[in-house]
């Protein structure tokens, strides 16, 4: 069985801060990088 | 005079008061809630996080306690030695708080699972079992859905090498498919446990075993034994 889930937040800045930001938000609580492994992509402005 | 056991409180935690009758019936041990807001563990001798679903368990089991403020207090009195036993969501707590290796994943069944099951005593070397025989057989029930102990290939070998593990479900009993039939795991200290069996559920005779009150007997010794 494989399960995932897609989480969508508005960060602002620039790409490469962004990305950073939200890659540690992975390691330290939306993923648990032991069982769970995850990919973030920046898809510019929001709605 | 008794030693002080906090029992935390997160929101949609549910077996803290069987856990505080649990303590309260073991002889010189006295229990108190710790709130999830409070910043100090007030005085606590040794902690407990009990079972429920704390936060919703939302993203995942245990994943949003683990940020609660009285963690804070609780991961420092961990990492300095002090005894602290988390049982069901409370193991799941310790796991994504780093202070237990490992993660608890959904049952090999998928389906929740709530039974009677006999645990062997692995390691007496934690403040939880210290009063138990090696090999000791426990009864005790299991009510969960995510309590499939894991952990990669070679962490699960450090593990198994440094006597981590605990209590091991009986051969052919494995309730949820975990991995080497792990039912608890300690740190590498052993003064942090963590199990998915419920032994606050197993205190008294109606409810078919007094079991659990082994555990409980254990940290009494062993607080008693330590000065203050």
């Amino acid at each position: 069985v494989h399960v995932g889930r897609l989480i969508e937040l508005e960060v602002g800045g620039d790409e490469r801060t962004v990305t950073a930001r939200v890659e540690e938000m992975c390691e330290r609580l939306l993923a648990n990088p032991l069982i769970e492994s995850y990919e973030v992509q920046a898809t510019g402005a929001g709605p | 005079v008794s030693a002080r056991v906090g029992v935390v409180v997160f929101p949609g935690a549910c077996d803290e008061e069987d856990a505080l009758i649990a303590v309260n019936r073991t002889p010189g041990l006295e229990a108190r809630y710790l709130p999830h807001g409070e910043r100090d563990l007030k005085g606590a001798d040794a902690v407990i996080l009990p079972g429920g679903f704390s936060y919703g368990d939302y993203l995942r089991a245990g994943a949003i306690a683990r940020f609660a403020p009285v963690m804070e207090a609780v991961i420092g009195f961990a990492r300095e030695g002090g005894p602290v036993l988390g049982i069901c969501n409370g193991f799941q707590v310790l796991c994504e708080a780093g202070l237990l290796p490992g993660a608890l994943l959904v049952n090999e069944s998928l389906k929740f699972v709530c039974r009677q099951v006999v645990v062997a005593v692995d390691s007496t070397a934690t403040p939880f079992t210290s009063g138990c025989e090696p090999g000791e057989q426990l009864s005790v029930p299991v009510k969960h859905t995510t309590g499939r102990w894991f952990a990669p290939p070679k962490l699960a070998d450090r593990v198994e090498a440094a006597g981590q593990v605990v209590l091991r479900y009986a051969a052919g009993t494995n309730p949820n498919g975990s991995l080497r039939d792990v039912a608890g795991v300690a740190n590498e200290h052993g003064n942090v446990f963590g199990l998915m069996p419920h032994a606050e559920h197993a205190v008294d005779e109606l409810t078919g075993s007094t079991d659990g009150l082994r555990l409980f007997g254990s940290l009494a010794r062993h607080l008693s034994a330590v000065p203050a």
